[in-house]
């Protein structure tokens, strides 16, 4: 066994008393940072971030704008007696580069689950394998920027989305559509302005048809590790510049220090169960992008963990949509056997759109004889076929 | 009526998946799968099976079902609550092979194949099951333990489905009585579990001791 567990095993306890050393001290700033939170004047924060914005003065985090109280609570409403919640996630088997063939497989799984009083469910995959120059690459014509990695994961998010709002067209009841991760694609944000707009055209699009169809629209963050509120809360500390903290010597300066270590979710554990916390903008530079469709986002406590929802400005300013998603995040946790809760129309368009790795296999198995029908063989590169037969 | 399909199948016996949730077919009754004529029959096979056992699993292995209930929702309102639960679980049963009919004859013993996997599954018509127990050889075939569920009791489901397919025939009841007496005499826990399993108002060790049986 090449890995050196009786190492690791030392170097865990040693991990453990740090974490158990510093616990005191994490307890006392969290305390501090939620005074903070409950202190904060929601309109001097907003121009204080709007100022530094316009004077262009560099925050180097990612912070969260109030759209009201950084300390309010809205209770769930109630859900209506008939109401839907279609689920949506992705998964996908990516381009594999050890090969001759150029394809990738998405897999977009949804739920639909209706409640009330003809309960209904379908539970149901997509599946697509992509070969063709247009999908293979952001800009076919010039065989330029090829789908994968980070771009192939923004791609399933925008598929997951735009499959889900077709599976929902036959709904009549009031519906809200869940997404499992984010709203907002940062991990776009390192490509060019054409790559971003080639990609989210798709989102926007969807985006467009739900809000016709009065269909609110979700992204669920389970376990978020965001900080936007907590790095709000050191611009609202921060006497100088944000990015100038080695000239800093304000007596704030530990608090913000450790709130560059506390997570958003630690901060909002004063909502009680089914509240959700006032709307935030993000600074997120890919919303620049969204237009429209700009997002913001609520925490809310779920029953046992605080959750990050990211919804689209059209659904944070509808009293109407915001409510009735509210009620529905709060109604699928309830109806969640899991502890922390987890929302069941995510749960299984996750287990439908998971590719096991025999169905892996199975597609490579496919590939090869297809081609071979054909009189094609498929290479795989030596470093491959090392790895495959792994010879003693 | 077709009740569900085949999913596993050997030489003695099948598992097929129900149609309906938490409603395999009773356990011990006859259900019959047809099979086309490529055997040499000119009307193809039934194949007859009893029931040995049902079952609601999770429809993915690695998914164990979890508790749901709370204190206002139970039982059937879980369904309702919860509507993936019709997708995401499933029924099934096993049924032993005991016999099938060929070119309009019963024959009470394993077929030469087993039923195709996917064939459907049907119950057995009060006709059907008339027609193939007026023989009772058949039963030997239930002794052989195939599951969980112990061969006694298999057998005395089975007599007790046919007795009330029959019509309530007690001169069959007396018939099925003396043939499992005879199948188990060299087991006296056994004939007692099936025959209190059957009747229990009118068993007891004295009776299967006495001859009465």
């Amino acid at each position: 066994m090449p890995l050196k567990i009786e190492r690791i095993s030392q170097q865990l306890d040693r991990m453990a008393r740090m974490i158990a050393d510093s616990a005191p001290a994490r307890e006392g700033f969290l305390g501090q940072a939620q005074d903070c939170l409950r202190s904060v004047n929601a309109d001097a924060l907003r121009q204080k971030l709007e100022w530094q914005r316009t004077q262009q003065i560099r925050i180097p985090w990612l912070v969260a704008v109030p759209r009201g109280d950084l300390s309010r609570s809205v209770p769930a409403p109630s859900p209506p007696a008939d109401f839907c919640v279609v689920g949506s996630d992705a998964s996908s088997i990516p381009l594999d580069r050890h090969s001759s063939v150029r394809y990738y497989v998405l897999n977009v799984g949804y739920a639909i689950l209706c409640y009330g009083q003809k309960p209904d469910a379908v539970l149901e995959a997509s599946s697509r394998l992509c070969f063709q120059d247009q999908d293979l690459y952001v800009f076919p014509q010039k065989w330029d920027v090829p789908i994968e990695g980070t771009l192939l994961g923004a791609r399933m998010e925008v598929e997951s989305l735009r499959i889900s709002q077709q599976a929902m067209q036959q709904i009549s009841r009031p519906t809200i559509a869940l997404r499992d991760g984010p709203l907002i694609l940062w991990t776009l944000q390192n490509e060019s302005k054409e790559v971003k707009q080639a990609l989210l055209r798709d989102l926007f699009e969807a985006m467009d048809a739900l809000r016709q169809m009065g269909v609110p629209l979700a992204g669920y963050i389970s376990y978020t590790g965001s900080r936007d509120v907590a790095n709000s809360l050191r611009v609202w500390l921060c006497q100088g510049r944000p990015d100038e903290c080695e000239r800093c010597e304000s007596s704030d300066y530990d608090l913000c220090q450790a709130l560059a270590t506390i997570h958003d979710r630690d901060l909002f554990i004063f909502l009680a169960q089914g509240e959700r916390s006032e709307l935030f903008g993000s600074s997120s530079q890919i919303l620049e992008q969204y237009g429209r469709h700009r997002v913001d986002f609520f925490y809310m406590n779920v029953g046992e963990e605080i959750v990050r929802v990211e919804v689209p400005q059209w659904v944070g300013a509808d009293a109407d949509l915001l409510g009735l998603l509210h009620a529905a995040i709060y109604d699928q946790c309830r109806r969640s056997p899991a502890v922390p809760p987890y929302p069941p129309a995510l749960q299984e368009a996750h287990e439908q759109a998971v590719i096991t790795t025999t169905e892996r296999r199975l597609v490579e198995g496919m590939v090869e004889q297809a081609l071979g029908r054909h009189g094609q063989r498929v290479f795989r590169s030596a470093k491959d076929h090392s790895k495959r037969r792994r010879g003693v | 009526m077709s009740i569900g399909e085949i999913i596993e199948t050997t030489s003695t016996a099948f598992v097929a998946e129900s149609f309906e949730l938490n409603s395999p077919p009773p356990l011990g009754s006859l259900v019959v799968v047809q099979v086309s004529s490529e055997t040499g029959t000119s009307t193809g096979l039934d194949l007859y099976a009893v029931v040995i056992y049902g079952q609601t699993v999770g429809l993915d292995p690695s998914r164990r079902a979890v508790r749901r209930s709370t204190d206002k929702v139970f039982d059937a309102a879980i369904y309702d609550q919860h509507p993936q639960l019709e997708h995401t679980l499933r029924t099934e049963f096993g049924a032993a092979l005991v016999g099938f009919v060929a070119d309009s004859v019963v024959r009470q013993h394993l077929p030469s194949q087993p039923p195709p996997l996917h064939y459907s599954v049907h119950t057995a018509s009060v006709e059907q099951v008339r027609r193939f127990t007026n023989s009772l050889h058949y039963l030997r075939l239930l002794l052989v333990p195939h599951g969980e569920v112990p061969p006694p009791q298999v057998l005395a489901a089975n007599v007790r489905e046919v007795y009330q397919q029959r019509g309530v025939d007690r001169l069959w009841l007396d018939a099925a009585a003396r043939e499992i007496a005879t199948l188990l005499q060299s087991d006296h826990q056994a004939l007692l579990t099936v025959l209190y399993s059957i009747d229990p108002g009118k068993v007891s060790p004295s009776t299967v001791r006495g001859g009465q049986i």
